[in-house]
C-alpha cells in the first residue's frame, strides 16, 4: 500500500477551556489511567515526591515546535490550533511562528474568550493567518446557556476585534436541536459580522455529544427546514459569505466520507502528544494503541504505526463496503460512529442504510420523532474540563 | 466554451488570507486558504506569480512574451483561470482607477 502524504495537522494544545458546551468533541475522561486525581507532577516538579512520569502533562512549547517541524517535513501544510482552548496556553504566539516558520498555514480555531488586543496582536504579528470563531447562537441567552457560561458577548468583542486587525474570519456554528430554528439568524449575525466564511455544522455524536445525543439530536421536521434555509443562504451569499452546511448524518442514508479515508490526509495531535488518525478516536475505539511524539517521530507515526495502517485504503472492509462501488467516495464512512454504534470499529458505518446495523440508527430516530419532544429544555450534562495532569503545562 | 469576461484593466491578487507558497514536498505551487489547499497547474502558476499589482492585458503581455504562443488563444487561457479563482474567492479583481 503507498503511503499517502498527510496535508493538515489538528493541533490540540489544551484540554483547558472556559466553555462547557454539551456537544464538545473532547474526550469524556482523558485515556491511561493515571490522569485521573493523584499529585499531577510537571516536567519541572520532577525529583519531589511520587515520581510519576512526565508524559500525562500538556507537551511543551519546545515539544509542540519539534511537532511543528516535523509535521512540515512530512508534506503538512495547514496547521490548526484547537483545544480545549488554545489560548489558555501562553505560548500560543510562539507556536504559531514556528509553524509560520515551517511554511504552515495557520488556523486559529478559538472561543474567543481572552482574545483582547495585546494577544490578537501578538498572535497576527506571529503570521496567524487565519481565525474560526465559534458561536453557540445568535441570541445571548440561548448561546450563554449552551456554553454553560457568560460568553456570547465576549465572542462579539472578539470578532470586532479580529475584523480591525484584518485577519480572515470564520465562524463556526455547531447546529442542534436547541439553535437549529434559528439558522437564518445565526446567517444574519455572520453576515452582521462581516465573516468570510460560516460553518454551519450538525452536531456529530462523539466525545460529550454522544452522552447528550438525546438532548441534542434534531427532529426530521427541523432538519428540512434547516436545509432549505442554508441552501437559499448559500444561493443568496454566494461570491460574498462561503456557506459551508453540513447535514446530521443520522438523517442521511450515505455515510459521511469521515476524513478522506483514514490516514490519508489529516493527523491529530493531543494535548499529551498522542497522535490521532481522528481527534474522537481515543475515546470512541478504546482498542486502539496511540503512539506519542514523545516516544516515536511522526513520520514513523503517520507511515508504520498500527494505529494509522489499520483502517488505511480498503484492505480492511468488510461486506457491505467491501464489493460497494462507493467505498473510494465515502470510504465506509465513519470509524468512531461504527464503534459507538455497533461496538466494532471495522463495520460499516451505521448510517450507511447497507449496513446490516441501520436499525440502530433508524430506531434512534424513531424515539425521537414518534413523540418530539414539546419542550426544547436543555437537559444535558455540561463538559468539564479534565481533572487531571493533562490540564496542567 | 464563452470567454469570462474580465477587464483588461483590472487588477487581480490574492484574496486576503490566501498564501501562494511552494510546496516542499512537489515543488509546485499551491495556494493555501482557510481549511484548504489548492495545487496549481502551470498555467495557473505562471498567471498567479504575476499577480503583482500589473492588470490582466499586462499580464497577458508578459506570458506572451515569455512563451510563443498563441496571443488569443494565451488570453483566453488567463481569463478563464482567473476567472475561476475568483469563482473560488481566492482572488479579487480590482478596477484600475
Amino acid at each position: 500500500m503507498t503511503i499517502p502524504r498527510p496535508y493538515a495537522l489538528l493541533a490540540e494544545i489544551t484540554y483547558r477551556c472556559p466553555l462547557h458546551c454539551p456537544y464538545c468533541s473532547n474526550p469524556i475522561t482523558v485515556r491511561n489511567g493515571n490522569l485521573k486525581g493523584g499529585t499531577p507532577v510537571t516536567p519541572g516538579k520532577m525529583g519531589s515526591q511520587e515520581l510519576a512520569p512526565p508524559c500525562h502533562a500538556e507537551l511543551s512549547t519546545d515539544e509542540w515546535k519539534r511537532v511543528i517541524r516535523e509535521a512540515a517535513d512530512l508534506g503538512i501544510l495547514q496547521i490548526g490550533f484547537s483545544g480545549g482552548e488554545p489560548l489558555a496556553r501562553r505560548d500560543l504566539p510562539d507556536l504559531i511562528r514556528a509553524a509560520r516558520e515551517a511554511s504552515l498555514y495557520t488556523n486559529l480555531i478559538t472561543s474567543g474568550i481572552g482574545l483582547d488586543d495585546d494577544r490578537l496582536y501578538a498572535l497576527r504579528d506571529a503570521g496567524l493567518d487565519s481565525v474560526q470563531l465559534s458561536f453557540q447562537s445568535d441570541n445571548t441567552d440561548l448561546a450563554d446557556e449552551i456554553a454553560g457560561t457568560r460568553a456570547h458577548q465576549r465572542k462579539l468583542d472578539a470578532a470586532a476585534k479580529i475584523r480591525a486587525a484584518g485577519i480572515p474570519l470564520s465562524l463556526n456554528f455547531v447546529i442542534h436541536r436547541r439553535n437549529i430554528d434559528r439558522l437564518a439568524q445565526m446567517i444574519a449575525l455572520a453576515e452582521f459580522l462581516q465573516a468570510e466564511r460560516v460553518e454551519l455544522a450538525n452536531v456529530q455524536f462523539y466525545g460529550w455529544a454522544f452522552l447528550n445525543r438525546a438532548a441534542l439530536l434534531p427532529t426530521r421536521e427541523q432538519v428540512v427546514r434547516a436545509r432549505e434555509i442554508a441552501t437559499a443562504a448559500k444561493a443568496r451569499l454566494a461570491g460574498k459569505i462561503d456557506i459551508f452546511y453540513v447535514l446530521p448524518d443520522y438523517y442521511e442514508t450515505r455515510p459521511k466520507p469521515c476524513l478522506n479515508g483514514w490516514g490519508q490526509r489529516y493527523l491529530t495531535v493531543n494535548p499529551i502528544g498522542e497522535v490521532l488518525p481522528c481527534p474522537t478516536a481515543s475515546s470512541a475505539i478504546p482498542d486502539l494503541h496511540f503512539e506519542n511524539v514523545r516516544a516515536r517521530e511522526l513520520d514513523w507515526i503517520w507511515r508504520e504505526s498500527e494505529s494509522f495502517n489499520r483502517f488505511r485504503g480498503t484492505e480492511w472492509m468488510p461486506e457491505p463496503c467491501r464489493s460497494c462501488p462507493q467505498r473510494e467516495i465515502d470510504f465506509g464512512g465513519c470509524r468512531c460512529q461504527a464503534a459507538l454504534l455497533t461496538g466494532n470499529a471495522a463495520n460499516t458505518d451505521p448510517v450507511c442504510t447497507l449496513s446490516p446495523n441501520r436499525a440502530r440508527v433508524d430506531a434512534v430516530l424513531r424515539d425521537l420523532n414518534s413523540s418530539p419532544p414539546k419542550a426544547f429544555g436543555g437537559d444535558w450534562t455540561y463538559r468539564m474540563n479534565p481533572k487531571s495532569a493533562a490540564t496542567l503545562q | 466554451m464563452q470567454t469570462p469576461t474580465i477587464a483588461s484593466s483590472a487588477q487581480p491578487t490574492l484574496t486576503r488570507g490566501v498564501r501562494l507558497q511552494t510546496d516542499s514536498k512537489t515543488g509546485n505551487s499551491v495556494l493555501l486558504f482557510p481549511e484548504g489547499v489548492l495545487e496549481l497547474n502551470e498555467t495557473a502558476h505562471e498567471i498567479l506569480s504575476r499577480c503583482d499589482g500589473r492588470t490582466v492585458s499586462e499580464i497577458i503581455q508578459a506570458l506572451a512574451e515569455e512563451y510563443n504562443v498563441d496571443l488569443e488563444m494565451l488570453a483566453t487561457d488567463v481569463r478563464e483561470t482567473l476567472a475561476d479563482l475568483q469563482r473560488r474567492k481566492l482572488i479579487e479583481l480590482a478596477e484600475l482607477t
